[in-house]
């Protein structure tokens, strides 16, 4: 009887956390033996919960914080500042739950045939916190301060496609592209882009139109925000407090949730996740496969590397299933040799799953003639759990007569003195905004970051023309076939990607899983509320 | 006597020049610079150079350390490279912090771990002394973090009378804190006993075999008050040096324990600073550890000589 109860809740929780459909949560409810009107009633009790309350201080726990960290958006690169930036700015190009761009400060886009010529719409009626009105030249300056010679911004190299920006009148801007671009909005929803008023640079006392404004900021400690009232979008600012602390800890954030001393804590430890699941005071959300893409790359140019069926005997020897179950108790989905995933528009679902087969990888090794052993360096400066990987790696290899040397290096300087210059090394990768983002910046003969060295022009040919093709059928053909020339040909093992798990209080709503980011596109802050 | 302290203030400034001489030297030789590690993996040749002139890093290595080394003598600590915030005043709060846990626990662990090594002396090989040794030594034999988490899981989720995340914010009142930072303030009593413990009962005990303790003990005069009277003003000197030890431990040597409960102390700002290769940061830290160990060293070797008469007026 307490495991039907305890179903049913779930079952209304769900329902009000995820936006089940009525259909959904009916026949959940009918698998757990309620009868047709009672389950209705739930459901609008469920549902009810739907429409977000004002009111509370939320408490968040987050890793990914230093105390070096600065509210300047030319600095920011990891989960605590983005999300408060998003609590203190606005962005200009949102993302919905699926990842399609949606209008935000820059509120509607139109592009020329060719995707070289664009005009946006800014948003009006918007306030900043220091009474200022939204306008183009905001715009202008905020995506300025990312451009230019001596910027030290990592937004500089994905803006530098733009050759002119203009505004046209107060309320639209006018963009031409060096070369057509048809994801330029997903560009302008890259986290760094934040808005704030023209001229602005006293980064210590931020002036944003976002949901809240900052009450007090000691970096690697603590964040507060207090609501600014009146916000523009609605159904969002809810709390009247936000506390952001920085637990880098994966334990103490756990112990915090389950004490109740914070309601919400991102990047839960896949071991001891499902030990916490049987609690009803607490909602964990998973979502799969959009976190770091975990990689074992080859230089395509090194000794040995150059043969391709050597690369094919390396993707072949890799027991991806058995790496994440052990090493990410199953919180991951095995990667398909490219680092696309499946929340992307464009991902190849034809292609099939790359599974693990000794008989080919050695089939593979014998065609490549080559003898001897693979030397692989890894490092937990990659990330935690590189070291372990390649050990798996290395024992899965060995069932195809194959040996490969783990070589560990220091953690410190790992991605100075080992990437891009180890001819097989251990690297992550983090999801990036588009497809074409991901073929050009990871692929792209032009990109400092191809680290499998791997520089096909018919590869660029076919990424240039996707950018420009505004024929959906089209493009998704010329994107699957990228995928696939990734797969076969290129350096790179991918053979993981992990599972984002968010933990919150269960009084905590508006948690669904987001295509970008954990904690909900981590504007949990802004889009959430309490029961 | 004054010579002495004088003495010991100059060499002591000597040691912190030597120490941040050597850690600009280690940080120098470490791979990579502040550039490269803020902008990690997402660094181009182009975004580096550009940081770098910002950041004065073109120019040669001895320059910015004579730089910084004026700056510092005259009380400016610099600026953050990463965030641009003040040094000197990041620094304050934490390290306020830092003593606050440190005192916090000391003034747990020193009378206890004195007393009990005492009173274990008095009665050595008995059931109390055994029972204080076996307790204590087993507390250090098992690693910081682990006490840490037991303790979290027994008195923070079990039971809920201490909180799990020990933050402190300068709104903060006193009692409040006291109640918040009670749980690293327990680790840390928990690791530092022993040592101390220990050394009081072994000095205690070394001084007992000595010839006027006989002659105290056949003069009539109870244990208690041989121990107390006669041993223990000579037994403490290797005492006071081994509390010093310990007291500059509890300073500069809990950064898990910062970790764990999240105490914004010191240690974490120079974890931080180091992996973003933030000098200013990392020298202010050393800064602040050095002269913790040069000035805890220093007091312990005067309170040794007041202690004890023979020191007092050397012939």
């Amino acid at each position: 009887m307490e495991d039907f109860s305890k179903k049913l809740k779930d079952a209304e929780r769900l329902a009000a956390r995820s936006g089940v459909s009525r259909r959904d949560f009916m026949q959940l409810a009918m698998m757990t033996g309620l009868s047709v009107s009672a389950a209705g009633a739930m459901f609008s009790k469920a549902e009810a919960a739907e429409t977000p309350k004002k009111g509370g201080t939320l408490r968040m726990g987050m890793e990914g914080g230093s105390a070096t960290d600065s509210l300047d958006p030319r600095t920011y690169a990891d989960s605590v500042m983005i999300a408060a930036s998003l609590a203190v700015y606005d962005s200009m190009v949102e993302f919905d739950n699926a990842g399609n761009p949606t209008g935000a400060l820059l509120e509607s886009w139109e592009a020329k045939p060719g995707a070289v010529e664009w005009i946006f719409n800014v948003r009006q009626g918007i306030k900043f916190s220091n009474g200022k009105t939204l306008d183009a030249d905001d715009i202008l300056y905020s995506i300025g301060i990312h451009r230019g010679e001596d910027t030290k911004s990592p937004a500089k190299g994905i803006l530098a496609q733009i050759a002119d920006i203009k505004a046209i009148t107060p309320s639209q801007i006018s963009v031409t592209l060096s070369s057509g671009n048809a994801d330029f909005p997903v560009i302008l929803g890259d986290y760094h882009l934040v808005v704030v008023p023209n001229g602005f640079t006293d980064w210590e006392n931020p002036v944003g139109t976002g949901a809240y404004k900052l009450a007090s900021f000691e970096p690697g400690v603590r964040l507060v925000f207090e609501n600014r009232g009146d916000y523009w979008m609605a159904g969002r600012a809810n709390f009247d407090r936000v506390e952001l602390l920085n637990i880098q800890d994966v334990a103490a954030r756990t112990a915090a949730l389950q004490s109740g001393q914070v309601d919400a804590v991102n990047r839960l430890d896949a071991r001891t996740v499902d030990l916490m699941k049987g609690n009803n005071a607490l909602s964990i959300v998973r979502t799969k496969g959009t976190g770091n893409r975990f990689c074992f790359v080859s230089r395509v140019t090194s000794p040995g590397f150059e043969n391709k069926d050597l690369r094919l005997a390396l993707k072949w020897g890799i027991d991806r299933e058995k790496i994440i179950d052990s090493v990410y108790s199953g919180y991951a989905v095995p990667g398909n040799d490219h680092t696309l995933d499946a929340f992307n528009p464009y991902y190849n679902t034809e292609m099939p799953q790359r599974a693990y087969d000794p008989d080919k990888a050695a089939y593979h090794f014998k065609k490549s003639g080559l003898s001897g052993e693979i030397t692989l360096s890894t490092s937990e400066g990659a990330w935690g759990s590189a070291v372990d990987c390649a050990q798996l790696y290395q024992e899965s290899m060995s069932k195809a007569g194959i040996t490969l040397n783990v070589k560990k290096e220091s953690a410190d300087g790992y991605w100075d003195n080992v990437w891009l210059k180890e001819p097989f090394c251990a690297v992550y990768w983090g999801r990036r905004l588009s497809a074409d983002q991901t073929f050009t910046q990871v692929y792209g003969s032009g990109s400092d970051w191809n680290d499998s060295d791997w520089r096909v022009p018919a590869f660029d040919k076919l990424v240039e023309a996707a950018r420009v093709e505004l024929d959906e059928t089209k493009r998704k053909e010329q994107y699957f076939e990228c995928q696939e020339m990734i797969a076969e040909d290129g350096g790179m093992v991918c053979f993981a990607i992990t599972d984002y798990l968010d933990g919150y209080s269960s009084k905590v709503m508006g948690v669904q899983p987001h295509a970008r980011y954990d904690m909900n596109d981590n504007r949990i802050a802004s889009k959430g509320w309490f029961a | 006597m004054l010579r002495l302290i004088m003495t010991r203030v100059f060499l002591g400034c000597v040691t912190l020049f030597a120490v941040t001489l050597l850690i600009f030297a280690a940080t120098e030789i470490l791979p990579g610079d502040v550039a490269s590690a803020v902008l990690g993996q997402g660094a181009t040749p182009e975004t580096l150079a550009a940081f770098r002139i910002e950041l004065g890093l073109d120019r040669p290595a001895y320059v910015r350390y004579l730089e910084w080394l004026t700056n510092a003598l005259q009380g400016d600590l610099g600026i953050a490279m990463t965030n641009k915030r003040e040094v000197l005043a990041t620094i304050t709060p934490r390290l306020y912090n830092t003593l606050f846990l440190a005192g916090y626990a000391a003034a747990i662990a020193v009378p206890i771990a004195i007393i009990l090594g005492i009173i274990a002396a008095i009665n050595e090989g008995k059931w109390i002394d055994r029972a204080a040794n076996i307790l204590t030594l087993g507390a250090i034999s098992v690693p910081e973090f682990f006490i840490a988490y037991i303790l979290i899981l027994v008195f923070a989720t079990n039971l809920g009378w201490f909180p799990s995340l020990s933050t402190v914010y300068g709104d903060m009142g006193f009692w409040q804190k006291i109640h918040v930072v009670a749980l690293p303030a327990l680790t840390l009593t928990m690791l530092v006993m022993a040592h101390m413990l220990r050394m009081t009962r072994a000095s205690v005990l070394a001084i007992m075999s000595q010839p006027y303790i006989e002659m105290a003990f056949l003069k009539g005069l109870p244990r208690r008050r041989v121990i107390l009277r006669h041993a223990l003003p000579n037994a403490a000197a290797p005492i006071i040096s081994v509390v010093a030890l310990n007291l500059a431990y509890l300073i500069v040597g809990v950064v898990v324990i910062e970790v764990v409960f999240v105490y914004p102390g010191v240690g974490q700002y120079m974890v931080d600073g180091v992996s973003k290769r933030d000098l200013p940061v990392i020298q202010a830290c050393a800064l602040v550890f050095g002269g913790a160990f040069v000035l805890l060293n220093t007091i312990a070797d005067i309170l040794a000589i007041l202690v004890n008469p023979r020191l007092r007026h050397p012939r």
